[in-house]
């Protein structure tokens, strides 16, 4: 079996994961180590067992029902034949990788009121160490103990009462803990953080929202920066030979009236790059200055080093809410490519730094206005998946429009502040999803899986040429619209190779790991977490 | 217990019966306040229960049914609190504020407080002598053709049943859409869409029934946005057209989603 000498690797250093384990993840590929599978956001795994071959054979091997009744947003990670999973609100759970059963549950006690945007969610925890690290929606960050479950350490990240909260799953970076913040539609002020692993002490702030004296405060009007959104509620990425960290902001607030702040409102639907050690700004690129449609740029960073139009660069693959397909230099934060991966009408193509050219007419009006994408985007939170033996981008893809309507916003601490209230689903015409695969290197399509709904839900490639994906998901779940298949797709032709119907809503995304020398996939949907492996 | 511990007891029993009998009501309810209400759920609720109340990811607050309690109190402490398991968030308004948001969302199902004119048992009588039931259930009985009107009171305003029978082709809804199938062994399916995905589609087939079939066997598939119902307009006098409207209306949810 391919993977063995990594079992034995693994085995010396059992449970306990250090920086060097995460930096080589891709080392052993039995475990799925961060949100994405390792730092370069590929969310892609070197395991084969399950192939083009043999994915037809795939079964059900165990269920692990979640007592709760908010939605699943939860990546698991498994660790040396442990899983680590949260569940919403603000739970985790450790299981058994083998058979799902259970071994402890920490259960958040949690304040009776709490504004989350779009429900009391979680995406996933992070382990170092011998310590699991969960963000809470009452914007807490709590540290576990791996093997009990017991609360080492919980600290206040921000005032829930403000509207803030943590939905992202941590990211580790050497010694600390790096969190995002969501609540881009209760006009906080957004920020990425760092804490020190063992005691949870603060390390850096940067402030996604640059206050007086700051670069990019200029971009700002009056106090509006004051509750200027630009939240970091997905999971990022981490350059270890550049040491930097980089992540996706969301929208600036309110989220569709922008009178109140005129500018570029940086640096709001940005990838920004921080120096990991300081929290300094390295770079930043802003794929829709002063945006007023709510296309954060919450997409998780994919990054390769490649040859690239004749030379040899690292690059960031980004396909954008907006619709756009980019490719950025990682060293510069430099535009080199961008071209649309679904229809969009707001913008004439985009200028040579990457500044979409705007049309006229697209902004919302009280009446609204319709524009493609719609308000869910193109794409959004879910992962995309970069497999480095197709040398393809795999990506979902929504073919929408939307009515974008335009309303006041009145800055009240803690309530929405979004200046409008848009129609996600025109009812005659809901569009469609897909699942597509994109040469990274032109973002050209090279295939499409087409889907009679829009999916929620990420995708996630393998060594077995294989593409897991799913379709259905929360807001689609209109009677005339339910569907709920798990599937895989042939990575190099995106033919479907099988499926199940799993009758929950999915908005997460899959991973696989082995646990006794047999390959596994776990995908959540409904409330359960549901794992498939080979006869 | 001494005679003066007895006493306090029963005072305070005395004292907590009359607070169960008390109803908290609404203090806000001038249409200055409606309209006041009216601002908020522009900006904080309708995202999810539709700018006008009509429903989205949220459920419709336009049918007077409410499913987590119906007093005005339940309604200020569901829009203050929220409500657990669901995703309806709390706010953090004042409390004048949010009685302004339960004065405007009652006001969304004011209708249900004036029926329509009309006489409901000769609506009824109506009703059958026209044929409705031909293509219309009504609590089981009838045809499938047509949309369950089981319901329909709660589902649609008087104005919208009025309209759907003098002038039924001008807006057909989503649920109403019927799908054609042909498949490739020459069977062929027409009937109401329960459910459609990526592979299969779910249908109340006409004659049939409940059918699921697998896309990948279609030879033809269609979807028909027209009404097949004619118009009742010169068929009915005024008074008649009342008098189904009101029997329409009173076809009630009695509790349930459906």
């Amino acid at each position: 079996m391919k993977y063995l000498p990594f079992l034995l690797l693994a085995c010396t250093a059992f449970g306990q994961v250090t920086f060097d384990r995460l930096l080589k993840a891709d080392a052993e590929p039995h475990n799925w180590l961060t949100y994405s599978g390792s730092y370069k956001g590929w969310r892609y795994s070197g395991l084969n067992q399950i192939n083009k071959a043999n994915v037809k054979d795939l079964k059900l091997s165990w269920v692990y029902q979640m007592p709760v009744t908010h939605r699943v947003e939860t990546t698991p990670l498994v660790i040396d034949g442990v899983m680590y999973l949260s569940e919403p609100p603000s739970n985790v759970v450790a299981l058994d990788a083998a058979t799902g059963r259970q071994y402890w549950r920490y259960r958040r006690s949690l304040p009776s009121k709490i504004n989350v945007c779009c429900g009391q969610v979680n995406r996933g925890v992070a382990v170092s160490g011998d310590r699991v690290f969960i963000g809470t929606v009452d914007a807490h960050l709590v540290a576990l103990n791996a093997k009990t479950g017991a609360v080492l350490w919980d600290i206040e990240v921000a005032d829930y009462k403000s509207g803030y909260s943590v939905t992202v799953a941590p990211l580790i970076v050497k010694d600390m803990v790096i969190t995002g913040i969501a609540g881009g539609e209760y006009g906080i002020r957004g920020f990425l953080d760092a804490y020190d692993i063992k005691t949870g002490q603060r390390r850096w702030r940067f402030w996604t929202i640059p206050g007086p004296g700051e670069k990019g405060h200029e971009t700002w009007s009056g106090d509006a920066w004051k509750q200027g959104g630009g939240p970091t509620w997905v999971t990022g990425s981490y350059d270890a030979e550049q040491n930097l960290i980089i992540w996706g902001t969301g929208n600036p607030s309110p989220d569709w009236n922008g009178d109140v702040r005129p500018g570029d409102n940086l640096y709001s639907d940005c990838a920004i790059a921080l120096d990991a050690d300081t929290g300094k700004l390295k770079w930043h690129f802003q794929f829709v200055p002063h945006d007023v449609h709510d296309w954060d740029a919450v997409q998780v960073p994919v990054l390769v080093d490649t040859e690239f139009q004749g030379r040899q660069r690292k690059l960031v693959y980004w396909a954008h809410r907006g619709g756009f397909y980019y490719v950025l230099d990682r060293t510069t934060g430099k535009f080199l490519l961008g071209k649309p991966f679904a229809t969009q009408t707001w913008a004439n193509g985009l200028d040579a730094n990457g500044r979409p050219m705007r049309k006229q007419g697209i902004d919302p009006t009280p009446e609204g206005v319709e524009v493609w994408p719609g308000v869910q985007g193109a794409t959004n939170w879910y992962s995309p998946s970069y497999n480095p033996l197709t040398g393809l981008f795999y990506l979902t893809a929504w073919e929408n429009k939307g009515l974008y309507r335009k309303g006041d916003a009145e800055y009240v601490a803690g309530n929405r502040y979004i200046g409008s209230v848009p129609k996600i689903d025109l009812e005659d015409e809901p569009g469609y999803g897909a699942i597509r695969a994109l040469n990274p290197k032109t973002g050209e399509r090279v295939w499409e899986h087409k889907l009679h709904t829009k999916p929620w839900s990420g995708v996630l490639s393998t060594a077995g040429k294989l593409v897991f994906a799913a379709s259905g998901g929360w807001i689609t779940r209109d009677r005339q619209e339910m569907e709920a298949w798990f599937y895989a797709l042939d990575a190099d032709s995106g033919k479907e190779l099988w499926r199940i119907n799993l009758g929950g809503d999915m908005s997460t995304s899959a991973i696989t790991y082995a646990v006794n020398g047999k390959q596994m996939v776990t995908m959540a949907a409904g409330s359960a977490i549901f794992t498939f492996t080979l006869p | 217990m001494t005679r003066s511990t007895l006493l306090s007891a029963l005072w305070l029993l005395a004292a907590t019966a009359f607070a169960q009998q008390r109803e908290i009501r609404n203090p806000h309810t001038t249409p200055a306040d409606v309209a006041a209400g009216a601002k908020i759920f522009r900006g904080h609720c309708g995202e999810c229960h539709g700018l006008k109340g009509e429903g989205g990811r949220g459920p419709s607050l336009i049918t007077g049914v409410y499913y987590h309690g119906a007093t005005d109190e339940d309604l200020f402490n569901n829009i203050t609190d929220g409500i657990p398991g669901t995703s309806m968030p709390g706010v953090f308004f004042s409390g004048d504020q949010v009685w302004q948001l339960v004065s405007f969302v009652r006001s969304l199902s004011a209708s249900k407080a004036a029926p329509p004119k009309g006489d409901i048992a000769r609506g009824e009588r109506i009703f059958r002598e026209k044929g409705c039931q031909g293509c219309h259930l009504v609590r089981g009985e009838g045809g499938v053709n047509g949309p369950d009107l089981t319901l329909i009171g709660s589902q649609r305003s008087p104005e919208h049943l009025r309209r759907a029978i003098v002038a039924p082709g001008d807006k057909v809804l989503r649920d109403h859409w019927v799908a054609k199938v042909t498949l490739e062994n020459g069977k062929s399916y027409s009937g109401f869409i329960l459910n459609e995905d990526t592979h299969t589609l779910q249908i109340l087939e006409q004659q049939q029934g409940l059918q699921s079939l697998t896309k990948r066997d279609f030879n033809r598939y269609s979807v028909e946005k027209t009404s097949t119902m004619p118009s009742f307009a010169r068929q009915l006098k005024e008074d008649e057209l009342n008098d189904l409207v009101a029997y329409l209306h009173s076809l009630e949810r009695k509790g349930g989603s459906r």
